[in-house]
């Protein structure tokens, strides 16, 4: 091999790994360096579409205990409507339902909408758009009416009373984790570029909040 | 289609593996040693990394790391070199990857080489992400959210990934933990796929030369050294960072899913690694196109094990014998078998190859070949193999070489060399793969070992060592090559005239055998 061909050996070996260590520390700038974030996360257990009914004696029977519960309730979950406003000009207007195939699981909001710098009035609209209060809540109560006056009649070997009990707790629970028909959010924003506004549901105050980090 | 690519491919392939042999030699050239060199940087990646897991922690994962990076000493050109090898593994499996592929050794028997080389990148990926993420920098946090984004795409999930990383809440310590665990059990997983990556070949080479084992990971630790990682700003979900480090070696996916639905970037990535464990069935051939395996007369197989223990692939077992003769006889397994025929050069009596290829073939190629009347007393015959020198063949021709082609070195009896010289041809110079290019793998190997160090089917002692030569080109190194021939055909010219022996019979003894009655 003539010399130079092996100094060109010897660079190209040098090149390979400076190469590797330059294309491995490659910087990007992914966002826009003028934009903010508003951003729209939360989750919460949608309103339930159901018709209700308490079990037979019979039908209990036919279940192992572990099973068994004394009202069966099928049916789907509400949909929502999401709506964001700035300076009353309309940025999202989207359909939200529960996840899961079926659509039965808690809903899911997730969107990042990019707004220009600057003070803006934000206005964040999360309502219900099924009808669910009369025909579910009638056919639940009517199923708990009837389960009530039946319970006294019940066997302790058709349903456990813990079991009836721990099924009446649960319910009240899961109520208790459906998101409010109507959330909503109106607020004041100064937007600094590249911050993120985070706008999400606390389950406790039962409402939208809005939390915000420091800008770098 | 996918055969103009692989004719492309290889085209392009013969001309980077030229260049590697002029600046390094075929011996040093790195671009034939890709697969070990991913090798040797795994040890190195474990080895690293077993440094670098003493430091890190679950609860602070990028103050651990940040403190680690700022120690010049013991931490940040360890890491540099971890993650620089790392680099160098992904780009160094591509090049393999891409080997295979140009060299159409990507279907038949080995395509479960193919398929588990495709599970073994996914799994380096998936791995480098893992060690990303776990940092939890801007990058890592980057590759994280764009991934969830993607995930969450599959309508099976109820509460989406992403939900992790959108600052609802800190991102939980079990995240760092079940990222630290995946970091550290997918490189043990790889070590059982690599196993199903080499199962079907006999003699693996796992490391390359030690001047490019030493050489690749001291250039590493080199660049880790003198260009120092920084690190990036920890994750900050309520920032948008200005800029973002990324490595493209394992994130070069997120520009072309970033301004995509999560749904449709998630259908190309899927579909992408789908084509290239299919590839093996789109790369197959078919019909006449497809290479018969070897067969075995049963009536000259002596039992001597030779093919056995040449078969690059073990596709050839010696079972028990029921009829007479030796008490054992080779089988070819047609399913492990590719074809290569280097059972064919390793045959003294002939009596094992691929259908036209055998010995007893090969032998009466070479009788037509001499027989011809257009042939020239006294010129050189140059042996190509069709896979590299046959490239050569007008520019050999112009140098008044005979050309002879050959489906592969390893598949070359000696017998046709000896009956070559034989019938008054002025030498003999066979044009092998480099070893490490070899299509059949071991091809080269044994065709030098036959011809110089006595392995069966040896050449013959009476055969003028100084009419033959072996020499290794690719189909890149035409100048090679026709360098090869003159330089052969000058040493040549200072020897006497050959003479013509035909009367001489071609020995068909099989001297390493153990159990049988040589025929």
């Amino acid at each position: 091999m003539t010399p130079i061909g092996r100094a060109v050996g010897v660079v190209a070996a040098l090149v390979a790994p400076i190469g590797i260590g330059w294309a491995s520390t490659l910087r990007t700038t992914p966002n826009d360096s003028a934009s903010a974030v508003l951003r729209l996360a939360w989750t919460a257990r949608p309103e339930r579409i159901e018709n209700c009914r308490a079990q037979s004696d019979d039908e209990l029977a036919k279940i192992p205990a572990h099973m068994r519960q004394a009202v069966v309730c099928e049916g789907t979950t509400a949909a929502y409507r999401l709506e964001v406003r700035r300076d009353s000009s309309l940025l999202v207007d989207q359909i939200v339902r529960g996840g899961g195939v079926r659509h039965d699981r808690p809903l899911y909001v997730s969107r990042d909408i990019a707004l220009p710098s600057g003070e803006a009035m934000v206005s964040v609209r999360f309502t219900r758009i099924d009808s669910v209060e009369p025909p579910a809540t009638a056919s639940a109560k009517i199923a708990h009416r009837e389960q009530d006056e039946k319970d006294g009649e019940r066997h302790p070997a058709v349903m456990d009373p813990d079991r009836r009990r721990h099924e009446d707790e649960e319910r009240v629970r899961l109520r208790g984790e459906i998101a409010p028909a109507i959330l909503s959010l109106e607020q004041r924003f100064r937007f600094v570029p590249r911050q993120v506004i985070l706008v999400t549901y606390d389950s406790d105050r039962r409402e939208l909040v809005a939390r915000a980090g420091a800008a770098r | 289609m996918v055969r103009t690519v692989e004719r492309l491919a290889l085209r392009v392939l013969a001309a980077c593996d030229a260049t590697g042999n002029r600046l390094y030699g075929w011996r040093f050239n790195p671009l034939y040693q890709s697969g070990t060199i991913v090798v040797a940087l795994y040890l190195t990646i474990v080895a690293t990394g077993l440094w670098l897991i003493l430091f890190y922690r679950v609860g602070s994962p990028w103050e651990s790391i940040a403190s680690l990076t700022a120690n010049l000493w013991i931490g940040n050109w360890v890491r540099g070199l971890h993650r620089y090898a790392s680099d160098a593994a992904v780009v160094a499996t591509a090049v393999h990857a891409f080997r295979m592929f140009a060299q159409g050794r990507s279907w038949g028997p080995r395509a479960l080489a193919w398929v588990s080389g495709g599970v073994l990148l996914f799994l380096l990926l998936l791995c480098g992400w893992t060690g990303y993420v776990m940092v939890w920098d801007t990058f890592g946090e980057y590759l994280a959210r764009e991934s969830a984004r993607l995930l969450d795409a599959l309508p099976i999930l109820s509460e989406p990934t992403s939900r992790a990383f959108t600052g609802e809440r800190p991102v939980p310590s079990v995240f760092f933990f079940v990222t630290l665990f995946a970091h550290i059990g997918l490189p043990l997983g790889m070590g059982v796929v690599f196993w199903l990556h080499i199962k079907r070949l006999e003699r693996p080479v796992l490391l390359p030369p030690r001047p490019i084992a030493w050489g690749t990971m001291g250039l590493l630790a080199g660049v880790a050294i003198a260009h120092p990682l920084v690190m990036a700003p920890k994750a900050n979900a309520f920032v948008l960072p200005a800029e973002i480090p990324v490595d493209v070696f394992f994130a070069f996916w997120l520009p072309l899913v970033r301004a995509v639905p999560g749904g449709v970037a998630l259908s190309g990535l899927v579909l992408a690694a789908a084509v290239l464990l299919v590839l093996p069935a789109l790369t197959a051939r078919r019909g006449t196109a497809r290479p018969a395996p070897s067969t075995v007369d049963e009536e000259i197989c002596t039992g001597c094990r030779q093919c056995s223990l040449d078969c690059p692939y073990g596709a050839i077992q010696m079972i028990e014998r029921t009829s007479r003769r030796s008490m054992e006889v080779a089988r070819v397994d047609s399913t492990l078998c590719v074809s290569c025929g280097i059972c064919a050069g390793s045959c003294a009596p002939m009596g094992v190859g691929p259908p036209g290829r055998s010995g007893r073939e090969q032998v009466a190629g070479v009788q037509a070949f001499l027989a011809a009347p257009e042939r020239r007393p006294g010129a050189v015959v140059a042996i190509c193999c069709a896979h590299g020198a046959v490239a050569h063949r007008s520019a050999l021709a112009a140098a008044e070489a005979v050309v002879y082609p050959i489906d592969c070195a390893g598949n070359l009896h000696t017998s046709v060399i000896e009956m070559l010289l034989r019938g008054g041809v002025g030498g003999v110079l066979v044009f092998a793969c480099p070893p490490r290019d070899c299509l059949n793998r071991e091809g080269p190997r044994w065709l030098v070992e036959r011809m110089y160090h006595e392995r069966e089917a040896e050449l013959q002692a009476r055969v003028d060592r100084a009419r033959v030569r072996v020499v290794h080109v690719n189909a890149g190194e035409q100048h090679e090559a026709v360098s090869a021939l003159q330089r052969f055909a000058l040493d040549l010219s200072a020897l006497a005239a050959p003479a013509v022996d035909r009367a001489a019979a071609v020995d068909a003894v099989c001297e390493a055998s153990t159990t049988g009655v040589h025929s």
